[in-house]
């Protein structure tokens, strides 16, 4: 009969076991390269690729980063932060629409958002650039209602790229908010309204605090990969609205700078998280974290 | 009371050892001298007992297709040697085929090639890491014999005995002629109003620095430090005003028949390619750049002789014309000229295809630069002109 | 807090109905809650008594018909805008607000700056004063309901609208909250307007129940009255239970109604009888009915059945249930209460019945006689 209870104390447990080939690819493809780019942030900035490189703890490469690259390191937080803030608004009617008021066509809006993963993200930055072109359709608009000048362009400028970054991380951001509203029972707004709440204050007071968890992933989900996005900045911008992301790819693959490019990389790395985590203590969203 | 310290001692403990074993750790993450010895590093030679080659070249450069029927170079060549070429365009830019092929070269590993077409710059690194095998010069007798004065000897390759240029180009100025009326300089280019905001300029640093040395009256084979911070701040000043909208690889020939932009640093087989009677190319009065292809043979490469044989094949002046009619680039062989005058007496005439000596002499090539002073440039430029 | 009962503010639907695309929820219902009433509508799933509150409530629009509250018609007012609060079958309190804030939302929104004092006092009303700061989640099912009646109280409705807010606790707990509520009702004097499906709890907390099934009002009034004189067999079987027998009505007198019920006649006071000619059901409920051994005589003679043979027996502590198969093959319920007096009888006893006339009540014989019985488990 104690044969029953005993098998259950020994070994590792069977959560033990499904959790490993989780850890394995974290510490293959997380926790290595993690360390290999402290590492060459660590590098002694006199070798190359060629003549081999040295950790000699030189940590004058973050400094020296900072000084050469702050620009480009404000630009992308602040263009990744309105494009997140665009998203946010955009993403949150949407993903409100779909969760409240699409009845029997919610799956087919919720593929529709999608949809656009099934093509490559550089092939739609790319079809942007078309979209945009300067004898295009959208520019000849925009001219024509006298918003843009007949001299001005959208490609080549910040809007551009903050129009693509936009454009390419909406779906992570409808996603979340649509998961956290769907989840939100109705009867509360109408107990909200019971208690003497219009539509409006309903809104504010009920939906919108329900739906901060889903607020809060979904910002991170956009903030986080647009910060350091480059392919925008690339296809639609012109060497003015250069983010991080170009220059951290330059400095690795033409100039061979790896000291600099790996101390920008841990920085930029080190900048998102401590956002991040005042962001989410301030949305109180802890229990995602 | 007495567990909590415990715990958080514990805690404390092995944070410190996360955090020491993590420094220990982190050293090991340094790379290599990636230096080899070629003479060392050499793979036997099997091309004997085995009819291939592995060539990787950039795309657009080889007619593999016959036209009309006719058999091209490639077939020709299968067919005459009884070789079966594995012929990969996998080589669409100097770094990022670098960095494709860097550990295998540094750590004395195949890279599985047998040959590969690099530009000067890059090709000279590599020789001068001992990654490439120099060429048996009784195999390419061709070579020697027909390769044109001008690119016969090199800073990096004096007595060629490394590489045989594959194809040779121009870098100047095109401009769209129902845009704009014509752009005969660089300083035109960068300065001119009607231009503004509507320029773009190369990524490859060699190539826009080389041109805007040149407008400055300096040389780009042989210049000092403070030429070099001249031509920048023109090149930095054109910038701020808005002239240039951005700074491309090869994909500024879309902009240019968009109408995107009406003029820009162009390589001359691009413009050629496009087809379009609005897009010219012009030398600018200054000066332009020269550039080439050069097919070099990596350490462990297993068929060197095959390699060999194909160099030799295309240095015939029939095979170099039929090439030069489909790639439209600079032809790199004497006497080509006149057997193109069979194919395409057209094309014959192209000066941007067989220069004349006088366009030649035109021509300048980029200083070697050491990995130092290469970095130190490279990074200035980079933050002129990004990505 | 109480409000002077002078009927200028009594509740009153009129020929109200609420259609849907392909069935009808409520059809043309007529009532009137009085004021500082506690009303209960009491019904079966899916007879309209919660689409009725929430017309009431303002969460859905009547098809046709008016609701007033005394001169003020607030058919087609929005839920903000009505006198009228709610207490939710699932509570519906707001999980990220703590429970002090749960019950001032309601008052923060009409603009009160000073909601201390009155949370407090709600609070302690509902004996909840140490939970304040807590969130919903983390108390019973019995404090939240607590909660969610005081959220909704604190606004001083004019009328208080339940919608089973017993339904999710223990019997104990039910039993308890059901006295919790008449006492604060009483103590308020507010109008309750409680819709549930337990007829113990609508008859135990009512003044007035209106028994709804399948979107009308089956009969309204006291539970006393709805007890003891049902008007329809669904009545009859849905509060408490009843035996209905077919009977043939032979005579009627100014008193009484004798009808020929399988051989027997039985007398029915004339005003419990609810047809007069033709065939009828007699109905009695089965505590009213007195059993005994085949012979003996009974207590107090009625109408007296005989030749009955006892098929059950059901030994529930107060009292004893027995079922009775009578000769015509039905199976009629006597429970005696267990006074001691007379041994329990077991199965297959004959026995005879009886009953007092003035307990026995007739109904049409169109009445479906199992309408409003319990599903078989």
């Amino acid at each position: 009969m104690s044969d029953v209870v005993a098998p259950r104390r020994r070994g590792p447990s069977v959560a033990a076991w499904l959790l490993l080939p989780g850890a394995i690819w974290l510490a293959l493809f997380f926790v290595v390269p993690f360390y290999s780019l402290v590492a060459t942030s660590l590098f002694d900035p006199n070798g190359s690729v060629l003549s081999g490189y040295e950790v000699t703890w030189h940590f004058a490469n973050f400094s020296d980063a900072l000084r050469d690259h702050w620009r480009p390191l404000v630009r992308s937080l602040v263009y990744a932060g309105i494009a997140t803030s665009f998203c946010l608004v955009l993403g949150y009617l949407l993903a409100y629409a779909i969760a409240f008021k699409a009845g029997r066509w919610k799956t087919l809006l919720l593929v529709m958002v999608i949809a656009p993963f099934f093509t490559s993200f550089l092939v739609r930055t790319l079809s942007w650039k078309l979209i945009l072109a300067d004898n295009g359709w959208v520019v000849d608009a925009l001219q024509a209602v006298h918003v843009l000048g007949p001299e001005d362009r959208l490609l080549a400028t910040p809007v551009a790229v903050i129009a693509g970054l936009t454009y390419n991380f909406l779906p992570f951001m409808v996603l979340p908010l649509y998961a956290s509203l769907e989840k939100i029972d109705l009867r509360l707004i109408e107990a909200a309204q019971d208690l003497h709440a219009n539509p409006f204050v309903a809104f504010f007071k009920v939906t919108w605090p329900l739906s901060l968890p889903g607020v809060a992933a979904g910002t991170m989900l956009t903030f986080i990969p647009a910060a350091g996005d480059y392919i925008n900045a690339q296809l639609l911008g012109s060497p003015n609205e250069r983010m991080i992301g170009n220059i951290i790819q330059n400095l690795f693959t033409t100039t061979g700078d790896y000291a600099a490019a790996g101390a920008l990389s841990v920085i930029l790395m080190a900048l998102i998280l401590v956002l991040i985590m005042t962001w989410v203590r301030k949305a109180g969203a802890e229990d995602l974290v | 009371m007495a567990d909590l310290d415990r715990r958080t001692m514990l805690k404390a403990l092995g944070a410190l050892g996360l955090a020491g074993a993590s420094a220990a750790v982190l050293p090991a993450f340094g790379t290599p001298d990636r230096r080899q010895d070629p003479a060392s590093c050499a793979a036997q030679d099997l091309s004997a007992s085995d009819p291939r080659l592995v060539f990787s070249n950039w795309p657009e450069y080889i007619d593999e297709e016959g036209e009309n029927g006719e058999p091209s170079t490639l077939q020709q060549f299968e067919k005459l040697t009884g070789i079966s070429v594995s012929y990969v365009p996998d080589v669409n830019d100097n770094t990022e085929f670098f960095a494709k092929v860097v550990n295998q070269l540094g750590a004395c590993q195949s890279t599985k090639r047998d040959m590969f077409a690099l530009t000067d710059w890059m090709a000279a690194r590599m020789i001068q890491m001992g990654w490439i095998q120099p060429m048996d010069r009784a195999n390419v007798p061709n070579l020697h014999a027909n390769l044109i004065d001008s690119l016969r000897g090199v800073g990096w390759d004096a007595e060629r005995d490394y590489s045989a240029p594959w194809q040779s180009g121009l870098t100047g100025i095109c401009y769209n002629k129902r845009l704009v009326p014509e752009v005969r300089t660089m300083d035109e280019l960068l300065t001119r109003s009607d231009l503004r905001g509507r320029v773009t300029l190369l990524t490859e640093m060699r190539d826009t620095m080389g041109l805007t040395l040149l407008s400055d009256g300096a040389d780009p084979a042989d210049f000092a430090k403070d030429d070099w911070d001249t031509a920048l701040e023109k090149v930095k000043k054109a910038r701020r005003a808005g002239q240039i909208r951005a700074f491309t690889g090869n994909d500024y020939v879309q902009d240019l028949e968009a109408g995107n932009i009406a003029a820009c640093v162009a390589w001359s087989g691009d413009v050629i390619a496009t087809g379009n009677e609005d897009l010219v190319f012009v030398t600018p009065e200054e000066g332009l750049m020269i550039w080439s292809d050069n097919m070099i043979i990596p350490n462990l490469a297993t068929h060197q002789a095959n390699a060999e044989k194909f160099v030799d094949f295309y240095y015939q002046p029939e095979i170099a014309a039929q090439l030069a009619a489909y790639v439209n680039y600079i032809c790199p062989v004497k006497g080509a000229q006149d057997a193109m005058l069979e194919i395409d007496p057209e094309l014959a005439e192209s000066q941007l295809i067989f220069p004349t000596d006088e366009t030649l002499s035109q021509t300048h090539g980029f200083m070697a630069l050491s990995e130092s002073v290469m970095r130190t440039y490279e990074g200035e430029f980079a933050d002129v002109a990004g990505s | 807090m109480s409000q002077a009962a002078d009927g200028s503010r009594d509740l009153t639907l009129t020929g109200v109905t609420k259609e849907y695309a392909d069935f009808t929820a409520v059809k043309s219902l007529d009532l009137t809650v009085p004021q500082g009433e506690f009303f209960a509508l009491l019904g079966p799933s899916g007879c309209g008594k919660t689409t009725t509150l929430r017309m009431v409530a303002g969460l859905d629009t009547p098809t046709t018909g008016s609701i007033t509250l005394g001169d003020l018609d607030i058919t087609y007012a929005k839920p903000y805008q009505r006198p009228v609060n709610t207490v939710f079958q699932n509570y519906a309190l707001f999980p990220h607000l703590t429970i002090f804030e749960n019950v001032a939302f309601g008052l923060r929104r009409k603009g009160v700056k000073n909601v201390a004092q009155p949370v407090e006092a709600m609070l302690e009303l509902v004996e909840l004063t140490s939970q304040a700061r807590k969130k919903p989640t983390q108390l019973s099912g019995g404090q939240q309901q607590r909660v969610a009646l005081a959220r909704a109280l604190i606004n001083q409705p004019e009328v208080l609208l339940l919608d089973e807010p017993l339904g999710a606790l223990d019997l104990k707990l039910r039993r308890a909250m059901q006295t919790e509520l008449k006492r604060i009702q009483s103590e308020v004097g507010l109008t309750f307007v409680h819709v549930t499906h337990d007829q113990e709890e609508a008859m135990g907390m009512a003044d007035t129940i209106a028994v709804m099934n399948a979107g009308v009002i089956e009969q309204m009034g006291s539970p006393v009255e709805l007890y003891d004189n049902p008007r329809t067999a669904f009545v009859a079987n849905f509060l408490g239970r009843s035996s209905l027998m077919a009977a043939t009505v032979k005579e009627v007198t100014s008193e009484y109604v004798k009808a020929n019920m399988h051989g027997t006649v039985v007398s029915i006071p004339i005003e419990r009888a609810h047809v007069r000619e033709g065939s009828a059901w007699v109905g009695i409920r089965p505590e009213k009915v007195l059993i005994a051994a085949a012979g003996t005589p009974i207590d107090a003679p009625g109408n007296h059945i005989e030749g009955g043979i006892v098929t059950d027996v059901n030994y529930v502590g107060v009292s004893t249930e027995y079922l009775v198969r009578m000769p015509w093959g039905q199976e009629i319920g006597a429970f005696a209460q267990n006074t001691g007096h007379q041994d329990i009888l077991p199965v297959g006893s004959q026995v005879d019945l009886s009953w007092r006339p003035e307990f026995a009540f007739l109904l049409d014989s169109d009445e479906d006689p199992n309408a409003g019985k319990e599903e078989q488990a």
